[in-house]
């Protein structure tokens, strides 16, 4: 029924709200307001990741529309609320209390699963904004609640500020949450149990805490009461984290995470343990007790001190500590106190004890005490509790547990008591595996459990019974005969029967007699109606190497319960680290670790890392191949990276194919690198200004950089030289001393010639365009498509040796005039200086629709440049008067000629990349350029001109 | 925080070609020595971590061809480096003479940075030229520290570059020192107060 209303509620609630808002859950609550009590709802609403909660008052009840529902109160869930959730002692209701800058909250809830989901929800919002505030993101301003906040009855009232506030019923402002002070309350607040705190963090997204039945437990609460311990536990709690490596196999987290590496650490550690540590005798004394929620008697020393040394460790466990209706659900109890008092002072008087923590659920509670000498060699300490009474959640039976490292050795103390009664140990059993599979040392990541320790002690009312009939129990017991006692003992049996029960445990046989039921103040054993069989329900059992056991005693001087105390001592063998051995495995480890990591680096061999090319000429391309081999354990990614401040990884003539790629492990990969210089790179290759050298930088991804090697010679060439040094050449390019080819490169030369020297004359054009001019004249002029047909691959290196060797003088006849034509033009683009140099050509662009500017222009060009273009339009004003054969006709040779030998030095590229506006504009503009140039050549090419 | 270390410096090898670079990272990092000469052509890095005072320390080391044709790339390498080692070979004068222009290539492409100086090979008396007390005096005009290392007996090598490991430490602590000393004296008024109010309180 109630959920049939809650999910209606919910849903109310979200029709009232924006799409992209959500109701995640409403509730019917009461809300508390001057003392009194009224009907409200209570909504979670998420926009995003910004919660509010959202009161509502009901215009009638039940609630069937979203009209019904009047906003009264909202509030965001951010860094500025505060909320704290009490369980009030003997009520059925839950109280919350939601308090933020502008108003405060108090709402009762009944205690059920929706309220706890509600409180677990709200804890939830809570952490998404830590959350998010943690990740840097701006700070939640919960605009979309602006809108709500104005509809509000709170706001509409009171402006914000809420008068009631300081009425309200609030237990918190009387009561210090602080922690410490946790225990030093009012009576009025002492009667309630603190689950979650302003920051919630105790409460853990589990609901078990709000369970209707609870059990009340306390850890480590009464220090501060009890004097004397200078809140040793905390500073041994931090201590813990300053010891780092050298701990056993088991790592708590707290806030940070454990890097893979740290694991493997550990792991290898743990593995060469014998080689660093030695084992040190410990002196263990465990003691348990059924007090029946007695009060303690005057002194334990009877039970606690045993013999004349005293023990390393204390560990104390007590079952029915209190058995009030109060101990289920206080977190505080008195006899707890009395009892903390009393083992505290029953301590061997002949050593300094440091409690190193203690644990209660309900009446079941371990203590462990530790010499004081030991303190810098103990860490890690942990403990958990599991209740396993009625419904499997009742504290009044289960188990709790501390746990802690000495030295380099695990260890876990574990107390239960467990159910009771003759036949019931099949329910001992299974309470046994809840302890074990369920207690869980959740400082660890993942959490550790009993099972994961080196050594276990077990101790505590366990409860299993003697199968035999009372009066054989008790003649046996006159007769002394213990052994024929435990033999019937049920859990004796199961031990023997290597049953799964207490698997891997061991117990001392039991020297004494069972030590229960007694008549409480007597040694006699029940004489009550019941008539209890007597039985050795109170058992200590250990789990590990190197325990010896030295004693397994009862003291039924101590009379105050039905039970008598027992009590064992252990020598127990602790690894002891020895620092120099430690260190030196620890090194070796990482040394391991260091080499495991490189040899896990990339790593490839190359086969060739100097690359000699020899003789390369223009336009002639040449290859090598270098072998990349992967010889790592890993795949490889390598890339030609760029060096220094070059804008590519190598040269403009030089080229690695592929120049990225992956290798697998094992596996080779073949880059071909090719030097290919052509009209572009040529000029500088032929001045000496650049030379074939260039050093690649292959760089493998998370590696190593190679250097590869890349030098050749260039066979300077025509094809690339200015025209200005060519018409100082008097023989083939080839012949010409490097010496001299560099000095007539040089910008200037030509001023500097002394041309009535010997050898000084220059040519009034460049020979090699004379020899490609004058074939064409020869052969081509009636050859149809002209410098429309591409010429022969093959014959283009011959046209140019011709040209740069002199061999054959001149053009071999055999060719075919179409290489001619396309070595020509060739020869003509790869001109470092343009025939109409770079600097006159945005004024030709200018002067194209104007024949007098234009021969102006050319008036005005260098001499050798003007001797050449004339020269050229000669030529093609001659191919024209064949056009009826050749094909060409003046508007075709106006625009090829005019790109040739009209070059802007910067050439526009479209690319890809651009946009389609730029990309269009700058086609308009190519084309405009183009047909300007075109412009200019026709003037020439139209008319014979007189300059 | 994963904490693999707590400190993470590149470290970069130096020095004349055939000086025993290479040897000096394969041993401190692998624990190997090959007697076999394989020229570095390239850049290759080793990790290796230390513990120094309780601290891990990985270090990063590089190593670098030390063909003249190379220096101009190498030279790139140079950058966010912390700690730099200059090799010579205690058999070659000329790799000694040397030093001069690698330390000056440090400061070329270097702002802060900790030195370290390195004879290597130290291990035939019959070979060695550079003598030590020679080394050692160059070494204290320049400021820095000499260490006479032989990858091929492993001897010096750990305390190297446990050496300039500890340099590169204190340079980092002492860079942090300095951060904190202008902050500290603008912002002491805000955090005392505070305490103070603190105290009243309490």
């Amino acid at each position: 029924m109630f959920y049939v209303q809650l999910m209606d509620i919910t849903k109310l609630v979200q029709k009232t709200l924006t799409p992209n808002e959500k109701c995640i859950q409403a509730i019917e609550c009461a809300r508390i307001l001057d003392g009194k009590r009224a009907l409200r709802y209570a909504a979670i609403v998420i926009n995003k990741q910004e919660h509010g909660v959202f009161i509502f008052t009901a215009l009638r009840v039940p609630c069937l529309q979203p009209s019904d529902l009047v906003l009264e109160s909202v509030l965001p869930i951010d860094g500025s609320m505060r909320c704290s959730a009490e369980a009030p002692s003997q009520q059925t209701e839950l109280r919350l209390s939601l308090r933020s800058p502008i108003i405060n909250v108090l709402i009762e809830m009944p205690k059920s699963d929706p309220s706890t989901l509600f409180l677990a929800e709200i804890k939830k919002a809570k952490d998404v904004y830590s959350q998010v505030a943690a990740f840097g993101e701006p700070a939640a301003i919960f605009p979309w609640l602006e809108k709500y906040k104005r509809q509000s009855t709170d706001f509409n009232q009171s402006s914000g500020e809420n008068p009631f506030a300081e009425d309200i019923f609030d237990p918190l402002k009387h009561m210090s949450l602080d922690g410490t002070n946790m225990h030093v309350v009012d009576t009025e607040s002492s009667r309630q149990t603190t689950w979650f705190q302003d920051d919630m963090s105790s409460l853990s997204s589990s609901y078990e805490h709000l369970k209707p039945a609870q059990k009340s437990r306390s850890r480590d609460s009464l220090d501060k009461i009890l004097g004397g311990d200078e809140d040793y536990t905390d500073s041994m709690e931090t201590l813990q984290w300053s010891l780092g490596i050298s701990s056993g196999n088991e790592l708590p987290i707290l806030g940070k995470t454990i890097s893979s590496r740290e694991k493997i650490v550990k792991k290898f550690l743990t593995d060469r343990e014998l080689e660093f540590t030695d084992q040190h005798s410990f002196r263990i004394y465990c003691g348990t007790w059924n007090v029946n929620g007695q009060s303690p008697p005057d002194s334990l020393h009877k039970w606690m001190v045993v013999e004349a040394e005293p023990p390393d460790i204390y560990v104390v466990g007590f079952q029915e500590l209190d058995l009030s209706k109060e101990a289920f659900i206080f977190t505080d109890s008195p006899k707890e106190v009395e009892w903390q008092k009393a083992v505290k002072a029953a301590l061997h008087p002949k050593a300094k004890y440091l409690k190193v923590k203690s644990i209660r659920l309900v009446g079941i509670m371990l203590i462990v005490y530790i010499q004081a000498k030991h303190k810098g060699f103990i860490k890690f300490i942990d403990s958990d509790s599991v209740p396993t009474g009625i419904m499997g959640i009742m504290g009044n039976k289960g188990g709790v547990s501390i746990r802690f490292t000495l030295h380099n050795t695990s260890l876990c103390f574990v107390t239960s008591h467990l159910a009771a009664h003759q036949d019931e140990y099949e329910r001992r059993n299974q309470d046994y595996k809840d302890i074990m599979s369920k207690t869980k040392f959740k400082d660890f990541s993942p959490p550790l459990e009993i099972s994961e320790h080196d050594i276990v002690f077990w101790i505590g009312d366990l409860n299993y019974r003697i199968d035999l009939p009372i009066d054989t129990v008790k003649s046996y017991i006159k007769k002394g005969a213990h052994k024929k006692l435990i033999l019937e003992d049920q859990l004796y049996r199961q031990l023997q029967a290597n049953s799964e029960i207490f698997r891997g445990f061991e117990e001392g046989l039991p020297n004494f007699d069972p030590t229960y039921k007694f008549d409480s103040g007597t040694d006699n054993y029940d004489s009550s109606e019941k008539n209890r069989v007597p039985a050795y329900c109170d058992r200590i059992l250990w789990r590990g190497p190197g325990v010896k056991q030295l004693r397994y005693d009862s003291h039924p001087q101590l009379k105050i319960s039905d039970h008598k105390p027992v009590s064992s001592l252990f020598d127990v063998g602790i690894r002891v680290l020895d620092d120099k051995r430690f260190k030196r495995v620890y090194e070796d480890i990482m040394k391991k670790l260091d080499r495991l990591e490189n040899d896990y680096l990339p790593q490839i061999k190359i086969d060739n890392t100097e690359l000699i090319f020899k003789d390369v000429k223009f336009l002639e391309s040449q290859d090598q191949v270098v072998t990349v081999a992967n010889v790592g354990q890993i795949p490889v990614e390598f890339e030609f990276i760029n060096k220094l401040d070059d804008q590519t990884y190598c040269r403009p003539w030089l080229k690695a194919t592929p120049c990225k790629s992956i290798i697998e492990a094992g596996v080779c990969c073949e880059v071909r690198i090719e030097v290919y210089v052509d009209k572009a790179t040529a000029a500088k290759l032929n001045s000496g200004e650049e030379k074939l050298e260039d050093i690649l930088v292959l760089h493998l991804t998370n590696g190593k950089d190679s250097f590869i090697t890349v030098s050749g010679n260039y066979m300077t060439s025509s094809f690339g030289s200015s025209i200005e040094a060519l018409i100082q050449m008097h023989g083939p390019i080839r012949e010409v001393p490097v010496a001299e080819l560099i000095e007539i490169e040089q910008p200037g030369s030509l001023s500097r010639v002394d041309i009535t020297k010997d050898g000084g004359r220059l040519y009034m054009v460049p020979k090699e365009i004379w020899k490609m001019v004058d074939f064409l004249h020869k052969y081509a002029m009636n050859k149809d498509e002209l410098f429309q047909q591409s010429g022969r691959k093959s014959e283009i290196p011959l046209i140019r040796d011709c040209l740069d060797t002199g061999k054959p003088e001149h053009i071999s006849e055999s060719l075919s005039v179409h290489s001619v034509a396309e070595a020509f033009l060739v020869f003509l683009e790869s001109l470092p200086q343009p025939v109409i140099p770079y600097e006159f050509y945005t004024k030709c662009l200018s002067t194209s629709n104007n024949l007098l500017l234009s021969k102006q222009l050319v008036t005005s060009l260098p001499g050798c440049h003007k001797n050449t273009f004339l020269y050229i339009c000669a030529f093609l004003r001659e191919l024209l008067k064949h056009s009826d054969k050749n094909g060409v006709d003046i508007k075709f040779l106006c625009s090829l000629f005019g790109e040739v030998m009209l070059r802007p030095q910067t050439p526009m590229f479209t690319t890809v990349s651009a946009k389609d506006a730029v990309v269009k504009e700058r086609r308009s503009k190519l084309r405009e350029e183009e047909s300007k140039k075109a412009a200019f050549m026709y003037h020439f090419l139209s008319n014979e001109i007189e300059l | 925080m994963a904490r693999e270390y707590d400190h993470l410096f590149k470290l970069l090898i130096i020095g004349d070609s055939g000086v025993g670079k290479s040897s000096l990272l394969l041993r401190f990092a692998d624990n190997v020595f090959s007697g076999t000469y394989i020229t570095t052509i390239g850049v290759d890095f080793k990790i290796r971590t230390i513990e120094v005072n309780g601290e891990r320390v990985k270090l990063q080391i590089w190593d670098t061809a030390g063909q003249e044709r190379f220096r101009t790339i190498t030279s790139t390498y140079y950058r966010g480096t912390h700690g730099v080692l200059v090799v010579y070979d205690v058999c070659s004068g000329e790799s000694f003479a040397n030093v001069q222009r690698w330390l000056h290539e440090i400061d070329q492409n270097c702002d802060v940075v900790n030195r370290i100086l390195v004879g290597n090979k130290d291990d035939d008396p019959d070979r060695k030229v550079v003598l030590t007390q020679d080394a050692q005096r160059f070494a204290e005009r320049m400021q820095i520290q000499l260490f006479e290392t032989s990858a091929k007996e492993n001897k010096n090598v750990e305390e190297m570059f446990m050496a300039i490991t500890k340099l590169v430490l204190e340079s980092k602590r002492k860079m942090q020192e300095e951060a904190k000393k202008p902050a500290a004296n603008t912002i002491r008024v805000g955090p005392s107060s505070a305490k103070q109010a603190k105290k009243k309180c309490c």
